[in-house]
């Protein structure tokens, strides 16, 4: 059993569990500064995930979401607005360019460096009990930033080779990516796979989850633990999802469509459910007494299953106050599973 | 040919999205002809173009719609029904330019200022184009005076905005008021993932659907 597994059971036996929400831009407040800052600045960045760990102190910790890393290190043309997270705009592409992207090491791309930094900071800096994590894009998502997601929906069903092609290219550099991360010191690595929901069970299966396994494979018999995170109603996903050989699946909200007891029900029991307040909802515009009531609902709803770790379906917007996330904190500390 | 045998071939190839001979899916209508070709030859076979207006395209695209609201199909099956769709338009165009068919009305879709994400606006602007509606897409990042501007020019028509980001509702919310202001007879829908009926009556606009089926029904009623 890999540590994340063991510890959310061991929580499990003492009645109680394992908290982290996905909060990396609400903590931009904790150091005064904004997003293209600490997307852009290592230690900028740093502050912001110590301040975090040292307000919450949540059991799992990730850096600020950032799903245009991996493209941008490819070359893509990339925007970056002040109060926003980066963006990856659609752009030309033809596959014949791939060739000039297979080239590219992104090893050597000062953001994603940065990012690799940040995590190294956190793992010698943060304290020991709390487990050090980070986001990758996954293939699919990968590609449709690439070549533009509505073409990458289309080339689904009709160009299924150069798809295959690109996300199988993906997936390399994906895999050079989570190395750097691992040898910095990640300890869970979350393949952000959000473009994905848009597919049928088939061609999720087809465009993601097969590549995510050969991802899995090669951590297999190590500690450290990979987690599929689709937002949307991953419903009709799931499944595949969880079979792909991850350690634990995060799902999206309620108010997504996400069942997350149903999903318990379906699913196989080594793999931990991650999830799933909704980020943009109580917790965004609520009180914190609702959303205590919110999170305390959703925890007695997986009281009879051992897998789960209470989160939220995404990430947090910048705008969530504060305390309601530490609302969300001690509702999730002090429940005891009856 | 029959005419019914034709008909039925194009909504066949609209609603499983075969757009013509060359396109390789689906993988089992390889090499036969697509609803470019069975339009083409249902003109010249004297098929009115109103009929294949109302008989097969509204129809294909009305199950494609349900298919997708029930998740039988997904998103890259709905995009090439409506290529299929867009094939068979191509030659009935010139009797829509000529007024020798009529459109059920004008539909003006865009996504709010500040939000790029259009799959789902295109989506339904596809489909109410394949329900029988004329639509003008104004495209992303579509600001108050884009709107006023567009209906400006069309002032029986029916609008659309389309958000997907929270931060962007606020856009929406704006871009409402600024329409509901100038044009209050206008009727104004609203959808994305984000937004649901409260909204709606929060900013006041007249219809919210959560899927291009949604919008369809909202537009039809208003003529019905
Ligand atoms: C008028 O009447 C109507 C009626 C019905 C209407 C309607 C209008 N409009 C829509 N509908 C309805 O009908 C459609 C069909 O059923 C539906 O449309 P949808 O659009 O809901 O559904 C589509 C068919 C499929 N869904 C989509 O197309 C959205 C998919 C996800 C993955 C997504 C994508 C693809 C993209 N993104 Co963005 N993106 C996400 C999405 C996450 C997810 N898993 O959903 C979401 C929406 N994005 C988000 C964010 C934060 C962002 N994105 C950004 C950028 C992008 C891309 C450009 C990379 C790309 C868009 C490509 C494109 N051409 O559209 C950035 C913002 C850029 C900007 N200024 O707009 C960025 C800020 C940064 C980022 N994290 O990447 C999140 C929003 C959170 C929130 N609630 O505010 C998000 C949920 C992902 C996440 N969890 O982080 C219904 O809503």
């Amino acid at each position: 059993m890999k540590p994340l597994q063991q510890l959310t059971t061991e929580a499990y036996r003492q009645k109680r569990r394992l908290v982290s929400p996905l909060m990396g831009f609400p903590g931009l407040s904790l150091t005064h500064s904004t997003i293209k800052l600490a997307q852009q600045n290592v230690d900028e960045h740093f502050k912001v995930l110590k301040a975090l760990a040292e307000r919450f102190h949540p059991d799992l910790i990730f850096p600020l979401m950032d799903l245009s890393v991996e493209a941008n290190a490819l070359g893509r043309y990339t925007v970056f607005p002040c109060r926003e997270s980066a963006t990856v705009p659609k752009d030309d592409f033809n596959i014949e360019d791939l060739e000039l992207l297979r080239n590219i090491n992104i090893a050597f791309d000062t953001r994603l460096r940065g990012v690799v930094e940040t995590v190294r900071l956190m793992s010698k800096k943060l304290p020991a009990d709390i487990m050090k994590g980070a986001y990758v894009t996954g293939p699919y998502s990968l590609a449709a930033l690439i070549m533009g997601a509505e073409d990458a929906a289309m080339a689904a069903v009709m160009d299924t080779d150069k798809l295959n092609k690109l996300c199988n290219f993906a997936k390399e550099k994906i895999q050079q990516y989570i190395r750097l991360l691992v040898d910095a010191g990640a300890e869970a690595v979350c393949l952000l796979e959000p473009t994905a929901v848009m597919l049928s069970p088939e061609d999720f299966e087809q465009y993601s989850a097969a590549f995510i396994r050969e991802i899995c494979n090669e951590y297999k018999n190590s500690d450290i633990a990979i987690i599929y995170h689709t937002c949307g109603n991953t419903m009709h996903l799931v499944e595949k999802m969880a079979g792909s050989g991850v350690d634990a699946v995060s799902l999206d909200s309620p108010e997504a469509g996400v069942d997350l007891p149903g999903v318990a029900d379906i699913i196989s029991s080594d793999v931990v459910i991650i999830g799933n307040i909704n980020p943009t909802g109580t917790i965004l515009s609520g009180t914190s007494d609702m959303v205590r009531e919110e999170v305390s609902s959703l925890l007695r709803s997986m009281d009879s299953y051992p897998n789960f770790v209470l989160s939220t379906g995404c990430d947090l917007p910048e705008d969530v106050p504060l305390e309601n996330i530490a609302a969300f904190m001690q509702t999730g500390r002090e429940y005891r599973i009856s | 040919m029959e005419k019914e045998e034709l008909l039925q071939k194009i909504l066949h190839c609209v609603e499983n999205g075969k757009v013509n001979n060359a396109a390789p899916y689906p993988p089992n209508m390889k090499g036969k002809d697509g609803a470019d070709e069975w339009t083409k030859k249902a003109l010249e076979e004297g098929i009115g173009p109103d009929e294949i207006l109302s008989e097969a395209l509204i129809k294909a695209m009305d199950v494609v719609g349900k298919k997708f609201s029930e998740k039988k199909i997904f998103v890259p099956q709905m995009l090439i029904s409506a290529k299929a769709m867009n094939a068979a338009m191509e030659h009935l165009k010139p009797y829509f330019q000529s007024g020798a068919v009529k459109k059920k009305g004008l539909f003006i879709i865009g996504t709010v200022a500040g939000d790029l994400h259009d799959i789902g606006k295109n989506l339904v602007g596809m489909i109410v184009e394949g329900a029988g509606w004329e639509v003008l897409d104004l495209g992303v990042d579509v600001n108050s005076r884009k709107f006023l501007d567009a209906i400006g020019s069309h002032k029986d028509a029916v609008v659309g905005l389309s958000a997907l980001l929270t931060t962007t509702m606020a856009n929406m919310k704006t871009i409402a008021q600024d329409i509901k202001q100038q044009y209050p007879e206008v009727p104004l829908i609203i959808g994305g993932a984000p937004v649901n009926e409260n909204f709606k009556t929060e900013i006041g606009a007249d219809g919210y659907a959560p899927d291009p089926q949604g919008a369809v029904s909202y537009l039809n009623s208003l003529i019905a």
